[in-house]
């Protein structure tokens, strides 16, 4: 790999190098998941102590990297296979279970563990926490934050779900708070104190909306459950805000990876002015994904040598090999400028190469490199191997 | 295969983000109204909490921009002869679930403009998937023909049919528990709904297309069809493969030749859904050169 002459570092090296937090966000298929993978093994090789979240259940990259699908805590990828690669740091690695999120932070929230317990049986509280609609949402912002205070690891890698809204999950801490607001509990909660005539009002309405609706029963049960949590209002909107705040500062960088295909690039452009407009969150830049732009070295067909006794079908093939080749130029020129065209102030931008077949440590590995590698003149990094 | 397919009223375009979803939405909705004199065609969104107060909108209109149309709203909107789009939003469904189920009209508005219920409906997990459910049956309730649903990223998509499913259980009578009951009934009725399923011509995509249609099956939703997308075409003859196997020499290092390998996924990737599933498969091939048409137009624009 050549070395930068002036001695500046890549730009994802010097996020990976600074920063607690690292969030990878983008539209669905862009390969989110393996490129948190692989941003996660490059903070290792500079050898920090990472944690990748992963949101999406990815059976062949948790294979990849070697750790279980389900686990209740994050799982070390073995020492002996990051030495055996020259890899000093660590990494572990957790697909974000909501269920476990959930109980974690009811535990931690509540003094009282027969309060806990009875929070944890409530029905409502099951079979919201069963569903997978939202909590992934919920529990991922609240998995960053938790292992971010932990103080275990000098980074953790992000992997936002695959909701349409790609940047749903940071709403959810506001979300959360929102439904926890107290007019709302307070319309709920059978005879919350103080609030004089306009709450009990309100309260009457809330209740004869919500019993027409929901059916009688049900609202005793979601009282129960509400008084149950109330204890821990405080402490959730409180820690919904620590949420908030930790994202938005500098100790956190937000990346949109992008593939070469208008939907993830309309996603991605849009993203970007989510973030930097009205969220006001940090924005680094892209990473291109499954690029064709790596092109130096190769061997063009014309450079073949046909057997001396070459039949038709012989040249037919090459021809037709060498259509494929033209076309592959054409989309290497393409990923060219389109990664000249991601950066701009504010925005810088890598592409990690097109690689065949699953994604084993290996290929993990090789975009790993591509990620850190210093750029070249041409705007793409020094082909590999 | 289009007809069978075209027989049902509600189609739910279904597959892993990024596997063209959309597209083949927008394409299965033309070739409806080739056939029919009333389709819809819907996506589904959910709004953001900055949208529900009034703030900036957040959302990108994917199938919108397909189409060809300005971003979709609540109300069916005219984008050719015989095709409407309409977009199904939570806050829709929730605004006609209290219509219906309030004894008056004025009380319902009066509900939803009330900040508190808003952000309960808003807040509250599992009620968005239940007011986009309930909006998809009223839509189901006018005239249309054929109603194509572009469904979210697989999570989402399963979660609109798991949501009911669970609600059930949880509130076992009143307005929402029958509601909830008739949407399973719709989205369970194969003779009224079924699924299309699509994919790319890759191993892993391909396992999360067999993942999602077993999640379907065990929701027991019906699934007509397998669209495999962006199928790369094989330009060889048998021999001239064979001849190509000779003269390269390092197939990673050749220009053209480092395409191969992704044509010869594409054909496992076609056998092992056919194998797998039993279901009729469509490709439909990978044009690069509209790619780079697009990808120059979307760049153009956006400069």
């Amino acid at each position: 790999m050549r070395k930068s002459d002036s001695g500046e570092r890549p730009y994802i090296a010097r996020l990976l190098g600074e920063k607690r937090v690292v969030v990878c966000c983008g539209a669905g298929g862009v390969g989110k998941t393996t490129t948190a993978a692989a941003l996660g093994l490059a903070a290792a090789t500079l050898g920090k102590r990472t944690l990748v979240l992963t949101i999406d259940p990815a059976r062949r990259l948790a294979e990849a990297i070697g750790s279980p699908q389900t686990a209740r805590a994050p799982v070390p990828v073995a020492d002996t296979r990051l030495a055996a690669v020259g890899i000093q740091g660590t990494l572990s690695t957790w697909m974000v279970d909501p269920r476990v999120v959930f109980e974690r932070m009811v535990n931690r929230l509540t003094t009282d563990p027969a309060q806990a317990a009875s929070i944890l049986q409530n029905r409502i509280y099951r079979a919201l926490a069963d569903l997978v609609a939202g909590m992934q949402e919920y529990t991922a912002a609240e998995a960053l934050y938790g292992f971010v205070e932990s103080g275990d690891y000098d980074l953790v890698v992000l992997d936002t779900p695959p909701s349409r809204n790609a940047l749903d999950f940071l709403e959810a801490p506001r979300k959360l708070s929102l439904f926890l607001d107290e007019r709302i509990i307070g319309a709920f909660l059978p005879g919350a104190g103080g609030g004089g005539i306009f709450r009990s009002r309100a309260r009457q309405v809330a209740h004869g909306v919500f019993a027409r609706i929901f059916g009688e029963g049900f609202f005793e049960e979601l009282q129960q459950f509400l008084a149950a949590f109330s204890g821990m209002f405080t402490a959730m909107r409180s820690h919904a805000e620590s949420v908030r705040t930790l994202l938005k500062s500098d100790a956190s960088s937000f990346v949109v990876i992008a593939s070469p295909e208008p939907a993830a690039l309309a996603e991605a452009a849009h993203l970007e002015r989510t973030l930097t407009g009205d969220m006001q969150l940090p924005f680094s830049g892209y990473i291109l994904n499954r690029s064709w732009a790596y092109t130096r070295g190769l061997l063009s067909p014309s450079q073949l040598e046909l057997p001396a006794n070459a039949t038709a079908v012989d040249h037919a093939a090459l021809a037709k090999l060498e259509q494929l080749a033209a076309e592959e130029l054409g989309l290497a020129e393409r990923d060219r400028r389109l990664l000249a065209s991601l950066r701009h102030p504010g925005a810088e931008a890598v592409a990690t190469p097109q690689l065949d077949g699953d994604i084993d440590f290996a290929a993990l590995l090789l975009i790993a490199e591509s990620l850190v590698a210093c750029p070249s003149e041409d705007g793409v990094q020094p082909s590999h191997r | 295969m289009i007809d069978a397919l075209l027989a049902r009223r509600l189609l739910l375009v279904t597959g892993k983000g990024g596997v063209g979803k959309t597209t083949i939405s927008a394409a299965l909705a033309r070739v409806a109204a080739a056939k029919h004199a009333r389709v819809l065609a819907a996506e589904i969104s959910y709004e953001s909490p900055r949208d529900d107060e009034g703030g900036s909108g957040t959302l990108t209109s994917p199938l919108a921009a397909a189409l060809g149309v300005p971003p979709l709203v609540d109300e069916p909107r005219r984008v050719s002869d015989r095709l409407f789009a309409a977009r199904l939003s939570p806050l829709a469904g929730h605004l006609q679930f209290l219509r219906d189920t309030l004894p008056m009209r004025l009380l319902a508005d009066a509900a939803m403009r009330s900040a508190a219920v808003r952000r309960f409906f808003h807040a509250a997990p599992t009620l968005a998937e239940l007011g986009i459910l309930y909006r998809l049956l009223d839509l189901l309730k006018q005239p249309w023909d054929v109603v194509v649903c572009d469904l979210p990223a697989t999570g989402h998509a399963l979660a609109l049919a798991q949501v009911p499913q669970a609600l059930a259980t949880v509130l076992r009578a009143g307005p929402i528990h029958a509601a909830a009951q008739e949407g399973l009934a719709t989205l369970r009725d194969p003779k009224k709904t079924t699924s299309v399923l699509v994919s790319l011509p890759d191993p892993l995509p391909v396992s999360e297309a067999l993942e999602l249609h077993e999640g379907l099956r065990k929701l027991a939703i019906d699934c007509a069809m397998v669209v495999l997308n962006r199928v790369p075409s094989n330009p060889f003859t048998p021999e001239e493969r064979t001849a190509v196997e000779r003269m390269v020499v390092d197939r990673a290092r050749t220009l053209g030749a480092r395409r191969l390998p992704r044509i010869d996924r594409a054909a496992v990737a076609h056998e092992r859904l056919v194998r797998e599933l039993g279901l009729p498969v469509r490709t439909v091939r990978e044009l690069d050169d509209e790619i780079v048409a697009r990808v120059a137009a979307h760049l153009g624009g956006d400069a």
